[in-house]
Formats: structure tokens, C-alpha cells, sequence
């Protein structure tokens, strides 16, 4: 019996079931129940043969009871559809105005009934309404109001009826047209405020208009003829974005060339042929300051056309000029001599060795700033030769080749008085001989980076901070100062690196004007040394931003502590510290890298809390 | 010296065209807000009305547009960025630099 009656649905008020069902007396209240229990078991088709038989019966009822309710409507529905036949439009209108009075004035019936009644009423029209024809039956399109067999994919319609597969084609390749309008400009603009968050560019609130300008320039790069006088500020931050994208070309970088300017700065020129760098030269020969970055062909022919034209130039930074050789690095020396004050030179391999150092030394007496990365030919003989450069003020090393520290030593010994900024990056023989030499003659440094290093200890950082007769610094760079051996991760007992003690000392010696702090990676500052100094109490009024990814010892606590510590804080960068969670961070403050899986990688201040209501929320969350 | 912080002021561009715009969105650009410093004694802080020589009325009006998008978003985050028409971004950056937005 069960079986026939699952496969042989009746629908309808006539049929001899619905009759032999109402003469058995079966109550809503039952369909109610099993209603209630259907919807619990999300209505699946049990294997369970005896059960299939109830659902049915319950089905059967259902349809029974919506088919009598429906009646009415039905009819009128079919009065209407006989006067305008041909109106189908107009039929669906008239349907839906007439479900419309029909809940209405079940409304106000349900306003003055009981209200166990009235909650019975409730059920039972929410039975009605969301029993919809199962598949297999058929049923009134919605939309065209076409007869068609109901199937398991057919589509709501948009007032919740079913509507026939053709109309439901279309409904679904308008909802697939209206989100793909829709969806690229969300996810584009999501991927870019993350690109922003992660560069730092974004704290609160719009862009400047200046920015905004300025991206929308690198936009349309293509359409510009001109820049027109921008002043050089402007333009310089223009060169930078048309480099961050990758548009500086040789037609564009004509909108940079203008010969009333004193800077030319390019820092992504690996677009730019032979030809381009004569042309800058010769459109600009009264610069005075000149930025090649990646300026792969720069050749010597261009070198030498800049020894002739350009003859006020005084600032010269050019990475990656790899064509250009020894010779006419030591013709540039000769030819610029006394002018020349400020030289940066990264990433040269094929040229530029000692001798080229000491041409420089002997013929530019005047350099005052001077930075040599990744210059491969260097070794001990440039550092000997620097140490004879008397006016310098600004120094930046970093050596592919092993320097002894007792050259480092000698050439801090001679220049290091007049020092401003020192960052000597990846001396792996420097002691703490080079740390107390830095103590014992640097009286002017601002800006100081010491890095990747695993040789000095952490008695010699201390010694180096302790009374040290340098004012306080600003920049402080120790990042990567740590013990490295696989076998013992805690380190030895007297720690080497940048350890609690060396943290301890630094902050005591510059935490009254240091901006910037990168500790990252010193992963022997304990717990305890962080929460001594970030206690709240002690302040860092200038502390701007803290880099401390991977020092694993940084918990929640900790961050706190920075929150409370630091009022000037704007950025915390906080990658690999695995103990961070569940951090409310205040108003105004980036937090970068929590790695929480579920959370986005970076956090920003909410814009309604402060220092004092973050905490509070964030001891909540820890109780 | 009569102080009259009047909610209201008065930006005018080169080619005589005038918007009045509330004060507290006008500060949003750094030039206006010190020209309007009352302590400075400027001219344009006692007539409360500032004429830019240089800047002319559509570009102007994207400023004040942009002025009052700004003030708007303060507070929130990730602010969708405003629409700028391309033909006119290089005469607003000029602008944008000389009035500090």
C-alpha cells in the first residue's frame, strides 16, 4: 500500500483518497507534528520502507489540506485567467494582488482570535505556504504561467512560486549576468587594500586627493602628453608609482624630463634602452641629483656622455649598472671629483672593484654619504680606502666578501666621530671589539642598523648602549642578531645575538626619541625583557613603528604592553609570533602579520576605540 | 578683533565662481585651514573667503566634492576610493598639492 501511494501521488480535492482520508478523521494537528518532524530531518528520503509510508500519508494530507485551502484561490485565479486569456502578465498581477489580500485578511482574522488559535492559524499557513508541489507533480509556472511537471531543479521563482525550466534559465543567466558585474570590482578593490594595508599606506579614513591623483595619472599613462610644471615633489612621487607598476617606458619617461629640473629619479628603468639614458642627459644638463635604479643598460657610452653634459651633478645613485666598467667608473671619479658628495651603488657584479674605491677616495674627497650593497668586488681594500674619506657622515655597507673586524674596527676608528647614520649589514666576523669601537668613537649617530649577525653577544650590545655618549637614536635596525645552530634552539646560556639584556639596554639608552625599531628575528629577547619594557608604565613618546616578527617570546601580553607604551605607535609588525591573539587593536594603530588562520593577516584599529577601551576588551577576551 | 566663525565659507576660483562650503570640511585641506586660521589675522580668515588665483571652478568644485567625501569618511575604513574624470587628474594634482589634500 505504502508503495502505490509513494508513487501515486493525489493531489486534488475530488479523488477518492482525499475522501477516504477525511472519513478517517485524521487532524491537522497530527500534519502539524509530522510537518514539525519533517522539517527537523530536513525532509530526506529514509531507506526505511515503514517510514517512506508515513511521509507519504503526511504528504498525501498535506497536499489534501493545501489543495482545499488553495481552492479558492485556485478558482478565482481560473475566473480571471478565463477573462484575460491573453494578458498573462496581467494574470500573474492579479494573482499576486489576490495573495496578497488573502494573508491580509488572515491577518486581521488572526488579530481577533485566541491565541492558541491563532498560533495553531500561524503553523498551519506556514505549512501551506511552504509545502510546494514536490517533483513529478505539475504546477503553474510563475512567471509564464505555462503547465509543467514540477522536477528536484526547478526554480524559485522571484515571489517564491516555481517557475518552468525555460523561465527558470533565464532567471538564472540574469542572476549570473548581474554578478559578474557585480563581483570583479568587490574583488578588486579587496585585493588592493590588502596590497595597501601590507605596504602601510592605509590607516583611516580617504586617501589624500593627492594620491588619489596620482594613481589616477599612473592610469592613464598612456593618454598623457605632458605633465605640464608639476613641481618636482609631485613628480617625484609620480616617477615612483609609473616604477611600482611598471609603466616607466621610453615614452613616459619623456613626462619626467624637463631641463629646468635639478633631480631626475627613475627607480624601475629596467625598461629603458641605451638611447634613453643619453636623452635624459641631454634634455636635463643642469641636474644635480640622479636616481637610475635597475638601469641594466647603462652603458659606458652613456657614462661618458653624462661626464660631459651633465656637469653639475652632485648626488649620483645608479643599482644595477652592470655594463658600465672599472675604467670609466674611476673616468667618472677624476672627472666629478670635488663635487661629487653623495654615491649609492647597489647590485654591481661584473665591475666596480677596489681599485675603482680607491680612485673614488682619492679623487672625491667631498663624499659625505656613501652606500655600497652587494658590490661583489669588494673586499678589505675599499674598507681600508673608506676609512680615509673625511667628511663622511652617512655610511652604509654591505659586504659580499669577509671583512676581519679589526678592519671594521680601524675604519670606525677613523670616520666613526663624524657618523650620522652607520648601517654595516652582514659582518659575520664582526665581535663585540667592532660594538665597543662604535661605543667608544661614534658621538653622532641617528640612524643606526647592525644586522645579521651571530657573533657578538649580548654583553657586548650592553656594553655598547651602557653610557654610551651618543645622544639617543632614532632608527635603530638589530634585526636577524641572533645564535644560529639547529641543534640548540634556546642558544647557549650567555646568550649571543641581540638578546633581553642588549634589548634592555637599547631602550634604555634611545627610548626616548626612537621612531623606529626592528627587532625581528632576535629570538633570545625572553618574555620577560619585553614585558619589562613595554609595562605600561615606562614610555616611548616617539616610537612610531615596531618590527618584531619572529621573536616567538611576543604574546598577547606583550602587544598590550606595546599598545600602552608606545603613544605615538602607528604600525606593528608582528609576522611569525604565534602567541598573538585575540588582540583588539586601538584607534590609528596597524597591526601586520597575527598569523591567525581564520583572520585577516593584518588588523586595523577599530575607529570608535582607544588605547584604554581596547585593552579593556582585550582583558574580556582573555578572562 | 571681532571673532565671526561663521559655519559657512566662501571658496572662490579663478574664474569667479564661488562655493560655500561648511568650515569644518574646507579644514580638511591643510593651505585652507591655515588661511582660515583666525590667530593668522589673514585676510581671508576675517572676510571668510578665500580666492585661489590658480585653480579654476571644475576644478574647484572636485575639491569640494573631494573636501566633503573626506570629512565624510573619517572615521571608517576602507573608504571606497572617489571618482576622479581622467582628463582632469593632472589639474587637480596640482591643485590637491598646492591646497595640502
Amino acid at each position: 500500500m505504502s508503495g502505490r501511494r509513494a508513487g501515486n501521488r493525489i493531489r486534488g480535492p475530488h479523488s477518492a483518497l482525499t475522501d477516504f482520508l477525511a472519513a478517517n478523521n485524521i487532524s491537522a494537528a497530527e500534519i502539524r507534528d509530522s510537518y514539525r518532524q519533517r522539517v527537523q530531518q530536513a525532509a530526506q528520503n529514509e531507506g526505511d520502507g515503514q517510514e517512506n509510508g508515513e511521509a507519504s500519508i503526511d504528504r498525501a494530507q498535506i497536499e489534501q489540506e493545501q489543495a482545499e485551502q488553495a481552492e479558492a484561490v485556485a478558482q478565482a485565479a481560473e475566473r480571471s485567467r478565463k477573462r484575460k486569456r491573453n494578458q498573462e502578465e496581467a494574470i500573474a498581477k492579479v494573482k499576486k494582488s489576490k495573495e496578497l489580500k488573502r494573508k491580509a485578511s488572515k491577518k486581521s482574522k488572526r488579530g481577533g482570535s485566541d491565541d492558541s488559535d491563532d498560533e495553531d492559524y500561524n503553523e498551519l499557513d506556514e505549512l501551506y505556504k511552504k509545502a510546494k508541489p514536490l517533483p513529478g507533480q505539475l504546477e503553474n509556472c510563475e512567471v509564464c504561467s505555462k503547465r509543467f511537471t514540477v522536477t528536484p531543479y526547478s526554480k524559485t521563482g522571484p515571489d517564491g512560486g516555481l517557475v518552468c525550466t525555460p523561465c527558470g534559465k533565464e532567471l538564472t543567466k540574469d542572476s549570473k549576468a548581474s554578478e559578474k558585474a557585480k563581483k570583479p570590482v568587490v574583488r578588486k578593490t579587496r585585493r588592493k587594500l590588502e596590497s595597501n594595508r601590507l605596504d602601510g599606506l592605509v590607516t583611516q579614513g580617504a586617501k589624500s586627493l593627492q594620491q588619489l591623483c596620482i594613481e589616477k595619472v599612473a592610469q592613464h599613462h598612456l593618454d598623457i602628453e605632458e605633465f605640464g610644471d608639476l613641481p618636482e615633489g609631485v613628480l617625484n612621487r609620480l616617477s615612483e608609482i609609473f616604477s611600482k607598476n611598471r609603466v616607466l617606458n621610453p615614452r613616459t619617461m619623456n613626462l619626467f624630463l624637463r631641463p629646468d629640473l635639478d633631480t631626475v629619479a627613475m627607480h624601475e628603468c629596467a625598461n629603458l634602452q641605451t638611447e634613453d639614458y643619453s636623452q635624459i642627459f641631454a634634455i636635463v644638463p643642469n641636474m644635480q641629483k640622479l636616481v637610475l635604479r635597475n638601469c641594466c643598460q647603462f652603458k659606458d657610452e652613456n657614462m661618458e656622455y653624462m661626464i660631459e653634459k651633465a656637469t653639475k651633478l652632485k648626488h649620483i645613485q645608479l643599482y644595477a649598472a652592470n655594463l658600465v666598467t672599472n675604467d670609466m667608473w674611476i673616468n667618472l671619479f677624476v672627472h666629478r671629483a670635488k663635487e661629487l658628495e653623495t654615491l649609492k651603488l647597489e647590485w654591481l657584479d661584473a665591475a666596480f672593484d677596489d681599485q675603482a674605491v680607491e680612485a673614488m677616495v682619492e679623487f672625491c674627497p667631498n663624499i659625505s654619504r656613501l652606500k655600497l650593497r652587494r658590490c661583489r668586488q669588494l673586499g678589505v681594500d675599499s674598507i681600508d680606502a673608506i676609512s680615509r674619506i673625511e667628511k663622511l657622515e652617512h655610511l652604509s655597507l654591505h659586504f659580499n666578501q669577509e671583512i676581519p673586524g679589526e678592519r671594521l674596527i680601524n675604519l670606525l676608528g677613523n670616520v666613526g666621530l663624524n657618523l650620522r647614520t652607520l648601517s654595516l649589514e652582514r659582518f659575520l666576523d664582526a665581535s663585540d671589539e667592532v660594538l665597543s669601537a662604535i661605543h667608544s668613537t661614534c658621538r653622532n649617530l641617528v640612524k643606526m642598523r647592525f644586522t645579521q649577525n651571530d657573533y657578538c653577544t649580548d654583553a657586548g650590545y650592553v656594553s655598547l648602549f651602557n653610557d654610551w655618549a651618543n645622544p639617543p637614536l632614532q632608527f635603530a635596525d638589530f634585526s636577524s642578531n641572533r645564535d644560529i645552530d639547529n641543534s640548540n634552539p634556546e642558544g647557549p646560556e650567555d646568550a649571543i645575538g641581540f638578546a633581553s639584556a642588549g634589548f634592555a639596554a637599547l631602550m634604555a639608552h634611545s627610548g626616548s626619541k626612537l621612531k623606529h625599531l626592528d627587532i625581528n628575528s632576535c629570538r633570545h629577547i625572553t618574555h620577560a625583557a619585553f614585558s619589562d619594557v613595554f609595562d605600561g608604565q615606562k614610555q616611548y613618546p616617539c616610537l612610531q613603528e615596531i618590527n618584531l616578527s619572529f621573536c616567538t617570546t611576543v604574546d598577547t601580553v606583550v602587544v598590550a604592553g606595546i599598545f600602552r607604551s608606545c603613544p605615538a605607535l602607528k604600525k606593528v609588525v608582528a609576522f611569525g609570533c604565534f602567541t598573538v591573539e585575540d588582540v583588539v587593536v586601538p584607534r590609528g594603530i596597524v597591526l601586520i602579520g597575527v598569523p591567525k588562520a581564520q583572520d585577516a593577516i593584518e588588523q586595523f584599529g577599530d575607529s570608535w576605540l582607544n588605547v584604554e577601551q581596547a585593552l579593556g576588551a582585550m582583558v574580556e577576551v582573555g578572562a | 578683533m571681532a571673532k565671526h566663525q561663521t559655519e559657512y565659507v566662501t571658496l572662490v576660483s579663478s574664474d569667479g565662481f564661488e562655493f560655500k562650503v561648511t568650515r569644518s570640511a574646507a579644514c580638511v585641506a591643510g593651505a585652507i585651514k591655515r588661511m582660515l586660521d583666525p590667530s593668522s589675522n589673514f585676510k581671508e580668515a576675517v572676510e571668510n573667503r578665500c580666492v585661489f588665483e590658480n585653480i579654476n571652478g571644475v576644478v574647484l568644485e572636485k575639491v569640494c566634492e573631494y573636501l566633503y567625501f573626506n570629512e565624510k569618511h573619517r572615521d571608517s575604513k576602507d573608504v571606497p576610493d572617489p571618482d576622479i574624470p581622467p582628463e582632469l587628474c593632472l589639474e587637480l594634482l596640482m591643485a590637491a598639492d598646492y591646497l595640502d589634500v
